[in-house]
């Protein structure tokens, strides 16, 4: 298995990621004091940012609406969890306008549990990033499952000190989060919908336009680059590690252990699970199952038997035009 | 860096920074990812990667790893990497509700997430003697890094050995035992420790497996492992 160590993209960290607001003298964390006997520290680095992503590896993320909900899975072996309003599958029923979810609520699921807590805002939406690295959140997760705030434009991530991750469907897509300051990528899938098809759809994309790059002479990048839209030296990058340069998880529709499996065994490094856990029968035991099912996810011995008697998996739903609440993987661009 | 087909170094693989350790050992030395209790027993010695504590010990309990891992520890070297290190110590502050499993090990008192939460998680240059190059310094990456609150060898343990340490004045206010005003720079404050070691275990709160720089591994295979199969 590779590794995104030391892999920051050098134009990231030449901007320094508190961008223009940082400037060259921004080394010295400003909540501590002066560093003396020739010491220094960075806060907010890329290095922290995608490093702590790659402590998550390995990991589920799970969807919690509130701090009961974010016990259980902290006790269930969650590596973190996400903090929202309403899991995707709800948002499907409900419909409205969903937004970034009140840092009341947020706060309290801090206080409950030990791990790191991430949270959702809409894409473009940098007043509620704003926010959220105010109250100290851990990660930020720019998000389509939310309304989008801005049709055009994402958040410039290099600003802040609290880390991002974003959703990709696709290779271009990805590179580009990157280089807007995402330290970390999802694979969009089709949340709330509790059907892995458009996971395993885009992580083989992102898979399948990386084993392709990374033959590719460097003519062949520069077109190649034009073609899916990506920052060259990015792809670049990639084709030399031979996967993304920030580490990736799958998301969007995983509801069993056998699901979470498939995607580790598809080449993610950990997954995402919203709705599939409270949605289902017996959510402590699946969240469980389904953090084992990531460890030993090449042992199909030890996956039978943690997905043997787990109760009701979430009812899914088919991806088709019908689809309440549409497809949500296609916004963002 | 010495110890090619003479060690087998497991890395614990349950979750976590892992595949890091691995980069950082590969070519240098025969390495295991250990996911099970078979896997332990092919091992010489043992690394404890970064990942969340929680995730990892209930993981190792699920897999029947907890009792082999106490067992491997009374006799072989293990290296704990910031949840590694959590896991090697004695007791813990800032546990998750209810408290939380651990290996013990090391005779120490760490606090989780000391500095405070990621946006705290902080790059600092350390100047490290057992190093390797010990003028050049190496780049300690903290994230949700712990802290160490106290050391509690008593008589019969071997004895503990500061390996790195950061400048006082970086530690985050709220873990400050002295005032900024007064003498910060006490050398017997304890969270200032960022690594030690204990007869032939190693413990860092940092990421060495997170730069390129492989001092760290080199000092863990020469004066932990190679040391231990004489």
């Amino acid at each position: 298995m590779s590794t995104p160590v030391s892999t920051t993209p050098s134009q990231l960290t030449s901007n320094g990621p508190l961008g223009a607001a940082g400037g060259a003298s921004s080394a010295v964390a400003p909540a501590r004091s002066a560093p003396r006997e020739g010491g220094s520290t960075s806060l907010g680095t890329f290095g922290v940012k995608s490093g702590l992503a790659q402590m998550l590896k390995g990991g589920v993320i799970m969807d919690v609406v509130n701090a009961e909900q974010a016990r259980i899975a902290e006790e269930a072996g969650a590596c973190a969890v996400m903090a929202l309003e309403r899991v995707p599958a709800d948002i499907r029923k409900e419909g409205g306008v969903a937004r970034m979810s009140d840092p009341a609520m947020i706060k309290e699921i801090v206080d409950a549990v030990t791990i790191p807590v991430m949270a959702k805002v809409r894409i473009g939406h940098f007043v509620e990033a704003q926010i959220l690295q105010a109250i100290g959140i851990d990660y930020i997760d720019e998000s389509e499952v939310l309304t989008p705030a801005d049709e055009e434009y994402h958040i410039n991530k290099h600003n802040y000190k609290v880390p991002f991750v974003c959703g990709a469907r696709n290779l271009g897509e990805a590179l580009r989060r990157i280089s807007e300051g995402a330290a970390f990528i999802r694979t969009k899938g089709e949340a709330g919908t509790g059907n892995v098809v458009e996971a395993v759809r885009h992580q083989r994309s992102v898979m399948s336009e990386i084993r392709k790059a990374s033959v590719m002479s460097e003519e062949e990048l520069y077109a190649y680059a034009k073609e899916i839209q990506a920052p060259f030296h990015l792809l670049k990058e990639t084709a030399r590690l031979k996967r993304l340069p920030v580490v990736n998880f799958a998301a969007g529709g995983i509801a069993t252990p056998a699901d979470a499996a498939l995607m580790m065994q598809l080449g993610c490094d950990g997954v995402f699970v919203g709705s599939g856990i409270f949605h289902s029968g017996d959510p402590a035991k699946r969240a469980r199952a389904i953090v084992q099912s990531v460890t030993h996810y090449n042992n199909p011995k030890i996956l039978a038997e943690i997905s043997d008697n787990l109760g009701a998996a979430m009812v899914g739903l088919t991806i088709d035009s019908n689809l309440k609440g549409g497809r949500m993987a296609g916004r963002g661009w | 860096m010495q110890g090619r087909k003479e060690a087998t170094i497991g890395i614990l693989a349950l979750q976590g920074a892992f595949a890091e350790h691995q980069i950082a050992l590969q070519n240098k030395v025969d390495i295991v990812l250990v996911r099970t209790v078979e896997d332990l027993e092919k091992c010489d010695a043992l690394i404890i990667p970064g990942g969340e504590s929680t995730t990892i010990a209930l993981l190792a309990r699920l897999a029947g790893l907890l009792e082999p891992l106490r067992t491997f520890l009374k006799k072989k070297p293990v290296w704990g990497t910031c949840a590694g290190a959590i896991l090697l110590s004695q007791a813990v502050e800032n546990a998750k509700k209810g408290g939380q499993e651990l290996l013990g090990g090391f005779s120490v008192t760490t606090a989780r997430n000391g500095w405070g939460s990621q946006i705290e998680s902080f790059e600092a240059p350390l100047l490290v003697d057992g190093l390797r190059d010990p003028n050049r310094s190496f780049m300690g990456v903290f994230i949700r890094a712990p802290v160490v609150l106290s050391l509690n060898p008593s008589p019969h343990d071997s004895p503990i050995e500061i390996v790195a340490r950061l400048p006082a004045g970086l530690l985050p206010q709220s873990q400050r035992v002295v005032m900024p005003d007064e003498d910060d720079t006490d050398p017997r404050d304890p969270k200032t420790i960022v690594a030690m070691r204990q007869g032939n275990h190693f413990l860092t709160t940092f990421h060495p497996e997170l730069t390129k720089d492989d001092r760290f591994h080199e000092y863990f295979v020469q004066k932990c492992v190679l040391p231990s199969l004489k």
